[in-house]
């Protein structure tokens, strides 16, 4: 009984020691253990590598600088949706930035896209290269950080992450099943405002 | 143990409820198909659900340099604190590759555990048979042989050989 009692105070002392660990070595700790999985969402969801290496730093100096520097109780769910925001309010700037351009630039960009569709279009010629695909992407991910919060989070997790909906559920604190109706309404939102865009585009 | 078999017991009727419920309600049910191929507007949600996942997948298809978590790393790293910064940890993180998940790893030598796992299977088939049939015929020829004996020699003296 009493070695049981004395083995629980010393895992006890042992989480209550990581938690407090001045050293916080436990952040380059989550940095090895979900840094892979971490950047490839990060990538998929901004598309440019120095916004990836950004949105990466400024996830990471946030976990640093937890409250009281302590380790958050669930530091994977802290750090993807730390990432995810960070990408996002990134993609907001970009779009913000993109239209701010003055009117020549968004001219020559035109020619440009235009000169993409007529390269496909002479291409083959089917109906899948009628649109440019990057351009495809771009709206994917301006529609996206138009999402509420909380189904852009499904989406970024599931689809970017490409986590289970059990996993997303656990880091964003909902049931699988209500991840699913999440998954399913944002992709409704996203259908409707890409045919949107792709209509004002024409 | 109880509550174990309920909740193997409701995912299976979930899962029979759901297979249920797409063959006759879903994408590929026939009556779901006539009607897309009719009307327009279904045509016009279809497709733009269609271009999202297109787009999806596009994303996801996209690679990545093999460079990039290092690259991140290195940067992430730089900003943490002093004692962070020194770690024997951090010195690994900076020349960190990415490395394909257990799974995917595995996922090669699938076909070749599954031919494995077959064989086995068959081996340990053709063993019990084996066994069970050497068993059987070894009985039963003790059983004739048994009453071979009974008829020419006598019951006692059978009983005596084939009991002792």
């Amino acid at each position: 009984m009493f070695g049981r009692t004395a083995g629980y105070s010393l895992m006890w002392d042992f989480a209550v020691a990581e938690t407090v660990d001045g050293s916080q070595r436990w952040v380059l700790s989550a940095m090895q253990k979900h840094g892979q999985e971490l950047v490839t969402m990060l990538w998929r969801i901004l598309g440019n590598e120095q916004d990836v290496c950004d949105a990466y730093q400024s996830t990471f100096l946030q976990l640093a600088h937890y409250p009281d520097r302590r380790k958050p109780r669930h530091v994977k769910a802290y750090i993807f949706r730390t990432a995810s925001n960070a990408a996002v309010s990134m993609l907001r700037r970009k779009t913000a930035e993109r239209k701010r351009l003055s009117n020549a630039i968004a001219a020559a960009a035109d020619k440009r896209t235009e000169a993409i569709r007529d390269r496909f279009r002479a291409g083959d010629g089917s109906p899948a290269d009628e649109f440019d695909l990057r351009s495809l992407q771009e709206t994917l991910r301006g529609c996206m950080a138009k999402l509420p919060e909380h189904l852009r989070n499904v989406i970024a997790l599931r689809d970017l992450a490409e986590l289970s909906y059990a996993q997303v559920g656990r880091i964003l604190g909902i049931t699988p099943a209500t991840a699913r109706v999440y998954r399913c309404k944002a992709v409704q939102l996203l259908a409707v405002w890409m045919s949107r865009e792709s209509e004002d585009a024409k | 143990m109880k509550s174990n078999n309920k909740t193997n017991r409701c995912s299976k009727t979930r899962a029979l409820l759901h297979r249920a419920l797409s063959r006759s309600i879903g994408l590929d049910a026939d009556w779901v198909r006539n009607h897309i191929a009719a009307c327009p507007k279904c045509q016009r949600r279809f497709a733009a659900i269609g271009k999202v996942n297109l787009a999806l997948s596009m994303i996801k298809s996209q690679p990545q340099k093999l460079n990039l978590l290092m690259r991140a790393n290195r940067q992430a790293i730089g900003v943490l604190k002093h004692s962070l910064r020194q770690a024997p940890k951090a010195e690994k993180l900076r020349d960190a590759q990415p490395e394909p998940k257990l799974m995917d790893r595995c996922s090669k030598y699938s076909h070749s555990a599954a031919n494995v796992a077959a064989c086995a299977a068959i081996l340990f088939l053709m063993k019990v048979g084996v066994f069970s049939s050497m068993g059987r015929f070894q009985s039963q020829g003790k059983e004739v042989v048994q009453q071979y004996y009974a008829a020419q020699a006598g019951q006692d003296l059978a009983d005596e050989i084939f009991n002792a």
